[in-house]
């Protein structure tokens, strides 16, 4: 494989990220070339040395998506992370894809219910007094902060499941993806 | 689970390789690549990402040497954590290191 070969095939594999993360990546190997050149070693010869670039670049961005993920804890690093693992494609992630799938599903179901809790419970507040005649007012009021606080409870539940969900597949993949950090940690 | 446990063996010990190497004196990528790959059987380009990853842990701390000859080079240098880290890894992987031994040398 000639230089720029393995360089393209690096670009190619570390598509998604950021580009100026992507320069700083690329970067690393091209000096590595010249480095190599310099010392009398031929293109292919480096090439071999470095090793797969698409498996390189693989790690490159899980390593980066789970960084992120450590660094701000929000729904699309979260997604980026999973995504990460996901794409180091070792052979048990798809026995977990479907568990994930399942997993997954599950928890947008809940967040959708836990939502319409807290649609219903401003409806019935807002508008059931005016609605339901003759109904004494503060018991509908209560009744629709109560259910607005269920839906409230019940999103904030699943938040957290989805962290915690997160940070196991993440786990996983440290623990037996060729990541670089350990997962079990002294 | 054996091949797992290899691979968590490797990625620790790869780490105390390269806080030893910087521990004797800073060093730019390359020479850190090579000279992990002519000791423990590992692709050079494994390197950068770990590297990347023990800046981000506050470990290393980089800076910029204009070369005489080819580009400019990105030299590591160990941060006082890094130094920290290595003197309580490198405790711990005697220690570990004299057990196992031990053990195989009774063994025989």
């Amino acid at each position: 494989m000639t230089r720029g070969d393995f360089i393209a095939r690096l670009r190619v594999g570390l598509g998604g990220l950021a580009p100026t993360q992507i320069e700083e990546l690329v970067a690393d190997y091209e000096t590595h070339f010249a480095e190599g050149l310099a010392a009398g070693r031929s293109e292919a010869e480096v090439a071999a040395a470095l090793g797969d670039p698409d498996r390189l670049a693989r790690v490159l961005r899980a390593e980066a998506g789970l960084r992120r993920w450590e660094a701000e804890r929000n729904p699309s690093a979260a997604a980026n992370a999973v995504w990460a693992v996901l794409g180091l494609g070792a052979i048990d992630v798809l026995v977990l894809l479907p568990i994930l799938l399942w997993i997954g599903g599950t928890l947008l179901g809940l967040f959708i219910a836990a939502a319409a809790l807290v649609i219903v419970g401003a409806v019935l507040m807002v508008a059931g007094p005016v609605v339901v005649y003759g109904a004494p007012v503060a018991a509908l009021v209560l009744a629709g902060l109560g259910v607005m606080a269920l839906g409230t409870s019940l999103g904030a539940l699943c938040t957290i499941i989805s962290i915690g969900c997160t940070n196991a597949l993440v786990w996983y993949g440290r623990f037996h993806m060729r990541l670089l950090k350990p997962a079990l940690e002294v | 689970m054996a091949e797992a446990v290899q691979v968590q063996l490797k990625k620790g010990v790869l780490e105390l390789c390269v806080l030893a190497l910087l521990s004797r004196g800073d060093a730019y990528g390359y020479e850190i690549a090579s000279r992990l790959a002519q000791g423990i059987e590992m692709g050079e380009g494994t390197v950068y990402p770990l590297m990347r990853r023990m800046q981000a842990d506050g470990l290393v701390a980089t800076y910029l040497v204009e070369s005489t000859a080819g580009p400019s080079r990105k030299y590591y240098r160990l941060t006082d954590a890094g130094r920290a880290s290595f003197e309580s890894q490198k405790t711990e992987w005697a220690a570990f290191s004299a057990a196992v031994n031990d053990i195989l040398e009774g063994a025989r």
